[in-house]
């Protein structure tokens, strides 16, 4: 659906992408996760058409941003970080100029508008000014506005940056309920967000992919399937010697009582307790997130 | 020819219409705007009165001379024997020469007098008579102070109509038997005040062509400030349907404007010689105006710098606009008509104007329109204007001019 080949852009000395690569499938969810000045949003403009690449091309259904730039804008729908939206305009004036804008057809704009509206559930905010919003209906009324025409690719960047927590959860309900009949780019530093909602994460630094992959098998790279936390009375060496021998454990950490131990399986869980010989204090068992991914994607980029 | 492209393109059709519709109602509805708009039109009410004001003050007190140079403003040849008719004419406002009709009428076609009056050698006769005068009026008509001659000589004409009509009366009645003393009212500088007149309203009708400098900032500079433009340059147009679409709303408003402007000064009494040609002149001069603005519009970072940019391209545009017109006034020339303002003048004076001569503003307002939006979308195409880091303005220039290579 989307081929990113070769791209580079620069502003001024900075580098912003350096020559990246990428495919995104039809009906995927590709989540970019990356540090502030990672190239994230240069890269999403530049698919959007917003920005020209110094070199490289995106291909989108075959079609090329320097050639056909309009034709690729009308297939996406654009949610920018920022919910900038005209002040002065009521909420579905504001939605009827961006579908005039994007060229739905007049008998069906009314329609479509009342669809986003209810979608969103602004239905009984649609006469109201967009100065009169807060900034979780705002983000509301951006992501009706980028649903309006009914575009094949959404580009979402930092959607619920800012936002409460129960708005955030909203907005990542809507995200969920597209997920599948469009292809979504979602651009976010919450790594939980980018976990629960993606088929596919990329890890962008500097212009350029760290990594790449399911959230399990970025996951999985890192620490083994299972972290085991024990918190423990008295710690003896000994100890470490022997749950290092057990054949599931990929490494041990101890700082001060507590036990950080990496397994690739449950299977010696209970060999690990009858070590301690109930000298336990606590213990619980951590998943590696994908910011353990991201941290350690760092330390080794 | 660039706007000729640009409609005729066939990927988007003419989007920039609808950016148009919606820039221009959004406005209207704003009462920001209509507070402003009010408030322009309560100064032109103001301006007005202040004029009148002033120029009835000028009118009523003898000897107080706003104009104390203008000895020798226009000139006159007579041809009148019995200087019946030329001692009333103002010799402050207008050197008059005696002389043969015929030496009269060899300097106006030189160019040395603007206008020459024929006064018959049987007036003397004919006022015995209680008959009428023929006085007959040759002007050179490519000269713009010709109006005031022509005023001053209509003037007197009718002092000496209705002096003569008293004194017609007054000689069937014999006990107001008191000679009728033929005197002129003190026109004080009525003269000069009607060019001035004209200069005011011409100034008047282009006046709202600067008013709406900071909505077209406003539309433009806010969408980088608010940044709106992003969603904006994400649509399926193109950065010149975005120019011209906002260029276009703000064009429409200063239509109104000027219409309304027009209609007051009508209402107040300010005559307007062939008012559709003035209104279309001042539009076609509102385009380039605009084009100027975007440009700086679009350079811009923010409001401030748009501001000071704005306060010296509209310094520029006041001096194209006035210069022209100034030397016009000083000194007839053809090139003198490359400015609207001129030709606006030309009318009031109710000058005979040449079709070709219309072509030579209306084709540098084009000229410039082509030259201004085409400079305006340049600028909005680039990423580097847009989203910055901005280039600077010399290697912007360089760029511009194709020197790219120089700079690197």
């Amino acid at each position: 659906m989307i081929k990113i080949e070769s791209l580079s852009k620069s502003f001024g000395k900075i580098k912003a992408l350096d020559n990246l690569n990428l495919d995104i499938k039809k009906g995927e969810l590709l989540g970019i996760i990356g540090p502030n000045g990672a190239g994230k949003t240069t890269a999403i403009r530049i698919i959007c058409c917003i920005l020209k690449p110094d070199s490289g091309d995106v291909l989108v259904n075959g079609m090329s941003i320097h050639q056909e730039p309009i034709q690729i804008k009308s297939m996406i729908g654009y949610l920018p970080e920022e919910p900038n939206l005209y002040e002065r305009f009521k909420a579905k004036d504001l939605l009827r100029y961006f579908a005039e804008l994007y060229g739905v057809p007049k008998d069906r704009i009314t329609g479509r508008i009342d669809e986003m509206l209810e979608l969103v559930g602004m239905s009984h905010r649609a006469d109201d000014r967009i100065n009169t919003f807060s900034k979780g209906l705002r983000q509301r009324i951006g992501i009706a506005r980028a649903l309006v025409h009914d575009p094949e690719i959404l580009i979402f960047d930092e959607p619920t940056m800012g936002l409460d927590p129960a708005t955030s959860s909203n907005i990542r309900e809507f995200i969920r309920d597209l997920k599948g009949d469009k292809t979504i780019i979602l651009c976010t530093h919450y790594m939980d967000e980018a976990d629960s909602l993606c088929d596919r994460v990329v890890i962008l630094d500097q212009g350029k992919i760290l990594d790449m992959g399911t959230p399990n098998d970025l996951k999985s790279k890192i620490h083994g399937d299972i972290i085991l936390n024990i918190k423990v009375e008295d710690p003896d060496d000994g100890d470490i010697k022997l749950i290092q021998g057990l054949s599931t454990v990929t490494g041990v950490d101890v700082v001060d009582n507590q036990y950080t131990i990496s397994l690739r399986s449950k299977k010696d869980i209970n060999d690990i307790i009858n070590v301690f010989e109930g000298d336990i204090l606590s213990i619980n068992t951590k998943e590696p997130t994908l910011e353990d991914v991201f941290i350690n994607s760092f330390k080794q980029g | 020819m660039y706007l000729l492209i640009l409609l005729n393109r066939d990927d988007n059709g003419l989007k920039f219409t609808t950016i148009s519709k919606w820039e221009f109602l959004e406005t209207l509805k704003s009462r920001k705007f209509l507070t402003i708009f009010f408030l322009q039109i309560s100064v032109l009410f103001l301006m007005i009165f202040v004029f009148n004001a002033f120029a009835t003050n000028i009118e009523s007190q003898q000897g107080i001379s706003i104009t104390p140079s203008l000895a020798g403003f226009a000139s006159l040849d007579v041809d009148d024997e019995g200087r019946l008719f030329s001692k009333y004419i103002n010799p402050d406002l207008i050197t008059i020469t005696h002389s043969t009709f015929d030496e009269s009428m060899e300097n106006l076609n030189a160019g040395e007098t603007m206008a020459v009056v024929l006064v018959p050698e049987d007036s003397l006769d004919k006022i015995r008579d209680i008959g009428t005068i023929d006085v007959k009026l040759y002007l050179d008509q490519a000269d713009p102070k010709r109006s005031v001659v022509r005023d001053e000589v209509n003037r007197t004409a009718k002092l000496m109509a209705v002096g003569m009509s008293n004194s017609w009366i007054n000689s069937l009645t014999p006990q107001n038997s008191t000679p009728e003393v033929v005197t002129q009212e003190s026109a004080g500088e009525s003269l000069p005040m009607q060019i001035i007149t004209k200069a005011m309203i011409a100034i008047l009708l282009f006046l709202p062509l600067f008013l709406f400098g900071n909505m077209i900032i406003d539309s433009v500079v806010g969408e980088k400030e608010r940044k709106t433009g992003e969603i904006l340059m994400a649509m399926p147009i193109n950065p010149s349907d975005i120019i011209l679409g906002k260029s276009m709303a703000v064009l429409g408003i200063i239509a109104i404007q000027i219409a309304i402007w027009m209609a007051i000064l009508l209402i107040t009494g300010f005559e307007i010689s062939s008012p559709i040609l003035v209104y279309l002149l001042v539009l076609i001069t509102a385009v380039p105006v605009i084009g100027v603005t975007v440009i700086i519009a679009a350079y811009s970072k923010n409001y401030k710098e748009a501001g000071i940019g704005l306060t010296f391209g509209y310094i520029l545009i006041v001096g194209f606009i006035m210069i022209p017109t100034l030397a016009y006034l000083s000194n007839k020339s053809l090139i003198s008509n490359i400015s609207p303002l001129t030709m606006v003048m030309r009318l009031f004076s109710g000058d005979i104007i040449h079709a070709y001569e219309f072509l030579i503003p209306i084709g540098f307002m084009v000229f410039l329109s082509a030259v201004t939006y085409g400079i305006s979308i340049k600028l909005f195409q680039r990423d580097d204007v847009v989203f910055g880091p901005r280039p600077g303005l010399i290697r912007l220039i360089l760029e511009f001019v194709g020197l790219k290579k120089c700079i690197g």
